[in-house]
């Protein structure tokens, strides 16, 4: 175990299928302890880029680095023990229809940690606490929660481990404003009080306004920008300039 | 050294105790913190909890803490010499403390209570085909009334799927069953001498019983479990809903057609079955009981009345608007997730095999009463 290691680190990557290229060299570092927004147009391989960064989908080349353990060449102990250090929020949850909110928390505890029987049921609560669910939420199915309960659900299940790391696809996208910024206070409180470095794929000017550290972002397979979003809007760039323009348009 | 000592250490003077926390608080230890905090003793003592030694603190480890000391009966007087991580963890948790303790006890019910809760399930089940069935016919008469309202296209595509694509499944299931059945009967009637009635049980089981029996199970797990798929698929992606908002019926739009083609589509079906199932006895006939295809054709001629073909084929109209009432109602009926699709389809072809099997009993009895 590396504990020096950057949280994460994407060094050119390169990603194709078949004729069309999604990623064309992209590479950068996220330090411990940040929240980091990766934006981009829809199509840009924002949800590409996490799904290889948790080793869902093999890039065509580059190298991924995960809390300094290397996503695509890491044995498959290496990278069991590397998947209860990072946890990662589907977009609409990808909770498990069958289980209930309180089951589904619980499943990685008793599958990767051993919890003291007695001690099971509250860290559960505690996890579903964290994420800001109201205790009724534990006993209910996924398919009586609304959107953002389910998002919160997701959340608490990807917190059950005590990750170092954080992914986050699209967690504001659905919700209403209130509830998206209730959100956005949640991932800095994860960031700020517990410690967890948090990355996320945003298309929500208002987060990535309110909360992210540094933004990324991405077009036609480029990072095209890289640091704190008050210097990223001076970038000069159309997509983001009509990105960041309809902001300057609503408040005048 | 030993787990104890290695993780807290309880010490108490003047009426005040302090616990001082050392090493690695993480949820992979969590057991043996767990055993330490029992092991050091609580005390109802102010508690002043000194962190000096901590190397990392996570919430599940800080939850075990706080549970523990609160167990005690302690009160935590104040934390000493934690740095300020591990400060806002112990804070984060204790503000949630309250939320961990509400334990939600899964009710439990007795034998009869379940007995009896499913005797409800059942009728509301029953209620609910009623119903549905009522509407179906309510939404058939519209079609036979306005027959334009039909959707052809729709109609035809269910057809192809429920009757042309399974004629492979049916013929091949229904000749085996003829060749069992040409074995089956051949044996006893050899003893007999009596070889030629094997084309008459033959004959007539196949096209009365078998053949209908054994299509519409084939035709029940196949399209009836197809038509609870695809309408629930349709139902959790809200399709069924658009066509709704769309001034469209799901009723005509999906319903309809599905429960015509499947009535259309069983009988013929049980024809092919039946020619099929005595194919199947033919094929055996010949070398296992001396009987010519010649003599099995002429037999079939004279003996098997045509009412027991048409008994088997009003039969298998019936099995196949139950199937289709059932598939169709199930896919409607599944909650929002993905897996009541699966409960539903389940629930479908069991429903549709039992009721096939009902109904033949029902036939049965009918038509001994009524002579044919």
């Amino acid at each position: 175990m590396n504990a020096a290691a950057p949280a994460i680190e994407v060094d050119s990557i390169v990603t194709r299928f078949g004729e069309q290229t999604v990623h064309d060299g992209v590479s950068f570092t996220v330090p411990r302890g940040q929240v980091v927004g990766v934006i981009g147009g829809s199509g840009s391989g924002k949800s590409v880029l996490v799904r290889e960064i948790i080793g869902l989908l093999q890039p065509t080349s580059g190298r991924i680095r995960v809390l300094g353990t290397d996503v695509w060449s890491a044995s498959e102990e290496e990278m069991a023990a590397l998947r209860q250090r990072f946890g990662m929020m589907f977009q609409d949850g990808a909770l498990f229809s069958s289980l209930t909110v309180e089951q589904n928390v619980a499943t990685p505890l008793i599958e990767h940690a051993r919890v003291p029987p007695h001690l099971l049921g509250p860290l559960v609560r505690l996890r579903i606490a964290l994420a800001g669910l109201p205790t009724e939420a534990a006993t209910k199915m996924p398919s009586e929660l609304s959107g953002g309960m389910r998002k919160r659900a997701a959340i608490a299940r990807a917190l059950a481990l005590e990750p170092e790391v954080l992914f986050l696809d699209e967690p504001t996208s659905g919700l209403d404003p209130i509830t998206a910024r209730a959100f956005d206070r949640l991932v800095r409180f994860l960031c700020d009080d517990l410690g967890l470095t948090v990355l996320l794929v945003t298309h929500d000017l208002d987060s990535l306004l309110g909360i992210v550290d540094r933004a990324i972002v991405l077009s036609y397979g480029k990072v095209i920008a890289d640091g704190p979003v008050k210097e990223v809007c001076r970038v000069d760039d159309p997509w983001l300039q009509s990105y960041f323009h309809v902001r300057r348009m609503l408040e005048g | 050294m030993d787990t104890q000592h290695h993780f807290c250490r309880l010490e108490q003077r003047e009426g005040r105790a302090t616990l001082f926390l050392a090493g690695d608080w993480r949820l992979q230890q969590l057991a043996e913190i767990d055993a330490a905090l029992a092991a050091a003793g609580m005390t109802a003592l102010p508690l002043t909890l000194d962190g000096a030694g901590l190397t990392a603190l996570d919430t599940a480890a800080a939850l075990a803490l706080l549970r523990r000391t609160a167990e005690g009966g302690a009160g935590i007087d104040g934390l000493a010499n934690f740095n300020a991580s591990h400060t806002r963890v112990i804070e984060a948790v204790r503000g949630r403390l309250l939320d961990t303790v509400s334990e939600v006890r899964p009710v439990h019910h007795g034998p009869l209570a379940l007995i009896g809760m499913h005797v409800i399930d059942f009728r509301g089940l029953m209620e609910g085909h009623l119903s549905f069935f009522g509407r179906s016919a309510a939404a058939l008469g519209d079609v036979a009334w306005r027959p334009r309202t039909l959707r052809l296209k729709e109609l035809t595509a269910q057809f192809e799927q429920t009757c042309i694509k399974a004629i492979p499944v049916v013929v091949l299931v229904t000749f085996l069953i003829g060749v069992v059945l040409a074995y089956l009967f051949g044996m006893q009637a050899e003893k007999y001498g009596a070889n030629i009635l094997v084309v008459d049980a033959v004959a007539i089981g196949t096209c009365r019983e078998l053949s209908p029996i054994i299509v519409a199970v084939i035709v029940a797990g196949r399209s009836g479990a197809a038509f609870t798929a695809q309408l629930g698929t349709m139902l959790l992606t809200e399709e069924i809903d658009a066509i709704r908002t769309l001034g469209l019926s799901p009723m005509q739009v999906l319903v309809i057609p599905r429960f015509v083609a499947l009535v259309v589509a069983l009988p013929l079906l049980v024809f092919v079955g039946d020619i099929s199932g005595m194919a199947g006895a033919m094929t055996v006939a010949n070398p296992l009981l001396d009987i010519t295809p010649t003599t099995f054709i002429e037999r079939v001629h004279a003996e098997l009345s045509i009412d027991h073909v048409w008994v088997g084929l009003v039969k298998a109209a019936v099995f196949a608007a139950f199937i289709a009432i059932i598939g169709c109602r199930m896919g409607m009926t599944v909650s929002r997730d993905s897996r009541s699709i699966g409960i539903n389809t389940t629930s479908t072809v069991v429903q549709c095999i039992v009721s096939v099997i009902l109904l033949d009993a029902f036939f049965a009895i009918l038509f001994q009463e009524l002579g044919i």
